[in-house]
């Protein structure tokens, strides 16, 4: 029979995966917004920030958490980057440019992929040794570990830090105007490619930090993205395509339904408890939970 | 037409090919006289790592078979084939990336495409089920390597062989040694079962259900769980509320690290933990949890410290060695013996044609001398299963694994809480 300290120690893990998950969506949920684009590379933009972490903690010897802001702020340029060379023209296509930009993005995380295996190699890595690594707040039986604490508090604080961004700056408000009418904003000098540029550069530098911290616990691998990616992009469904807040609150939904499901059912079956959930969002609100009407 | 178009066109040519260029498939074709094995591996995927430490077992043996070395192994002190008048023997491999569907199409291409005249494979069991039955429809023999479900060889198939232990070998291997605690005055009374969902943790676990069941040992967690989940958190916790006497582990590498890095998480230390090989033989799961390792005993057809009773387990290991940078492990050892029957079977077939390559591997007596593995002697019984390779129970002491069970080979006591 289970213990109430089981139940509670279940739903803090869900609730802290779950901020997680929100993070990893974010910028996923926040590039579709602004320009109606999945980026299937997403998870791949997270793998190049674990082994970006990873690299810088073994060549400077520093804590994961210092060099973060570097791996963020390498993220940004990548995800601008990528959206100059490879997502502007794959906009220019005249026909069929939905599934030019699918297969772009999706080519995209293929390369990505191949060349961290290229380069890197197929093994496993692990940050070895960091400050919150191995730490564990045990609270009257409830087990909070310390690199998922701050991987939630992390989460908690890019979010705050978001919604100043996109309320209170000039770039929160272009961003915003070009997502409500990318071909008005033009009229009103505001450079639409130079907002999708930022836009990929913030989606990716979410992501980033998602994975800098992650790589504190997780084990890197070219295929790592991956497992996070479909949930991911679940996360962005459920919270409502483009709603950033709506990621919020469906990454935390998709974590305790993850971790409530793999107890309540057999645990190989758990992630058909975050797909019903899914399911049922699709069936009574199909625009997700947090998703404009357009 | 217009602009545009064009680049797009080129575009997506570039990206294609920098997603070719991206994955080493590593097809090289072998030249004409030359006698052609077709590997098996996942290359890419979360396995990956698997398949390129499998590259280098596989071209030790070919260079033990296709060089002279003064080695007490099958084909080392000859140049190539000397049946088939020294002919050299080549491997080609195929990404099956972890995928049964393609691995049965890899398994096809390589038997229509490069002509292999034989298979070997698969690090999963659930790629060997169908990459097997391709194998049998084309008249392929198929060697698997370091498959180990006890299923595989129970199909009925004429050309599937297995020269290493099955999973009943190593589960009860697990058991006799609980016997041999218990007669040191240690009763194993409760174990926890935690296994992965596709056929080589189900199978894995029936049969230590069924091996509990008959010592009256009671299951306290039994816990299929999703490979390769993001979060192991619940499954752990399952685990910790058991709180049984051992845990049982059948997990591959990045779940294995999940599952111990979340039980130092939790605060969940079982007293001891007995693995099904798999992830718990690879070194980047020990790099991953320190010293939380310790004392992890996992099953194994392979131990290194077998060196100090067969001086060719030391001379073999630093061939591996040279290449992959690591010592030979349960997998590697394995997949290096295998290739080294497959060479001698197709020396003794004297025409290297598949069917021929059969009988010969049905008709191998190989003393266990002769191989660098702990076991008895290779020869296969009417499934294809080998019955004379006895499997060894490792347990980390410090950086490295030390052989603590059957005594015959043990060459440490092992440490086991109350146990004096």
């Amino acid at each position: 029979m289970m213990s109430a300290e089981t139940i509670v120690q279940i739903l803090v893990s869900g609730l802290l995966m779950g901020l997680l998950y929100a993070l990893i969506a974010a910028g996923l949920s926040l590039i579709f917004g602004l320009m109606d684009i999945v980026n299937f590379a997403h998870g791949e933009f997270m793998m190049m920030a674990m082994y970006a972490t990873f690299g810088l903690v073994v060549l400077f010897s520093l804590d994961p958490l210092l060099v973060s802001p570097l791996v963020v702020a390498l993220m940004f340029g990548v995800g601008a980057f990528c959206y100059r060379f490879i997502i502007s023209h794959a906009m220019r296509a005249k026909t069929n440019a939905g599934m030019v930009q699918v297969f772009a993005t999706f080519g995209l995380a293929i390369v990505i992929r191949g060349l961290a295996q290229f380069i890197f190699t197929p093994d496993y890595r692990s940050i070895p040794k960091s400050w919150l690594a191995g730490k564990t707040f045990d609270i009257g039986g409830i087990f909070m570990p310390a690199p998922q604490l701050a991987g939630a508090l992390v989460s908690i604080l890019a979010f705050v830090g978001l919604w100043l961004l996109m309320k209170k700056t000039d770039f929160g408000k272009a961003l915003e105007a070009t997502r409500e009418d990318a071909g008005a904003v033009g009229l009103v000098g505001i450079d639409r490619n130079r907002i999708f540029a930022l836009g990929w550069g913030l989606g990716a530098a979410l992501v980033g930090l998602a994975g800098s911290v992650l790589a504190i616990f997780y084990y890197i691998h070219p295929d790592v993205g991956g497992t996070f990616a479909l949930i991911a992009y679940v996360t962005v469904a459920l919270g409502g395509f483009g709603s950033v807040f709506g990621a919020l609150a469906a990454g935390v939904l998709v974590g305790l339904v993850e971790a409530v499901s793999a107890t309540a059912l057999p645990p190989s079956m758990k992630a058909v408890g975050i797909y019903a959930v899914y399911l049922l969002v699709v069936f009574l609100r199909p625009r997700g939970l947090f998703g404009h009407l357009s | 037409m217009p602009k545009t178009d064009r680049l797009n066109r080129r575009q997506a040519t570039a990206l294609l090919g920098g997603a070719v260029a991206g994955l080493p498939l590593g097809a090289a074709r072998a030249q004409a006289k030359d006698i052609v094995v077709g590997g098996l591996y996942p290359l890419s995927g979360a396995n990956a790592q698997i398949g390129v430490d499998a590259k280098y077992a596989y071209e030790t043996a070919l260079d033990i078979i296709n060089n002279k070395h003064e080695i007490d192994l099958p084909l080392a002190r000859t140049e190539g084939l000397p049946n088939l008048g020294g002919a050299k023997l080549q491997m080609v491999f195929a990404d099956h990336q972890s995928d049964p569907q393609k691995g049965r199409a890899e398994a096809e291409r390589l038997i229509t495409q490069d002509k292999v005249v034989a298979l070997i494979g698969t690090y999963q069991s659930a790629v060997a089920v169908t990459a097997s039955v391709a194998a049998e429809r084309y008249g392929i023999p198929f060697l698997g390597a370091d498959t180990s479900s006890p299923s595989l060889h129970r199909r009925g198939l004429k050309y599937f062989f297995r020269a290493a232990p099955h999973d009943e070998f190593f589960t009860q291997a697990m058991f006799d040694f609980f016997d041999g605690l218990e007669k040191r005055g240690v009763k194993i009374e409760s174990v926890a079962l935690f296994y992965e969902d596709t056929i080589f943790g189900t199978d894995s676990a029936n049969v230590q259900k069924k091996l509990a069941g008959a010592k009256g040992i009671k299951i306290l967690a039994d816990i299929k769980y999703r490979s390769n989940s993001p979060s192991l958190t619940s499954e752990v916790q399952q685990l910790k509320s058991a709180n049984a006497q051992v845990l049982m582990p059948s997990s591959y590498t990045t779940d294995a690290i999940l599952l111990m890095k979340t039980m130092a998480e939790l605060g969940y230390k079982p007293p001891a933990i007995v693995a099904q090989d798999a992830g718990f033989s690879e070194q980047a799961l020990f790099n991953a949890i320190g010293e939380q390792g310790e004392g992890v005993i996992t099953r194994s057809t392979f131990s290194l410290d077998l060196a100090a009773k067969k001086p060719s387990v030391g001379q073999v290991n630093e061939l591996f060695k040279a290449r992959s940078g690591k010592d030979l492990n349960d997998l590697t050892a394995r997949q290096l013996t295998a290739l080294l029957i497959m060479g001698d079977a197709i020396n003794r077939s004297k025409t290297a044609e598949p069917a021929a390559i059969r009988d010969a591997l049905a008709a191998t007596d190989m003393p266990g001398a002769q191989t660098i593995m702990p076991w008895r002697r290779v020869k296969f019984d009417e499934t294809g299963q080998n019955n004379d390779c006895t499997p060894v129970l490792l347990q980390r002491k410090g950086p490295k694994y030390v052989t603590v069970f059957p005594a015959e080979y043990a060459v440490a006591q092992v440490s086991w809480p109350g146990l004096k």
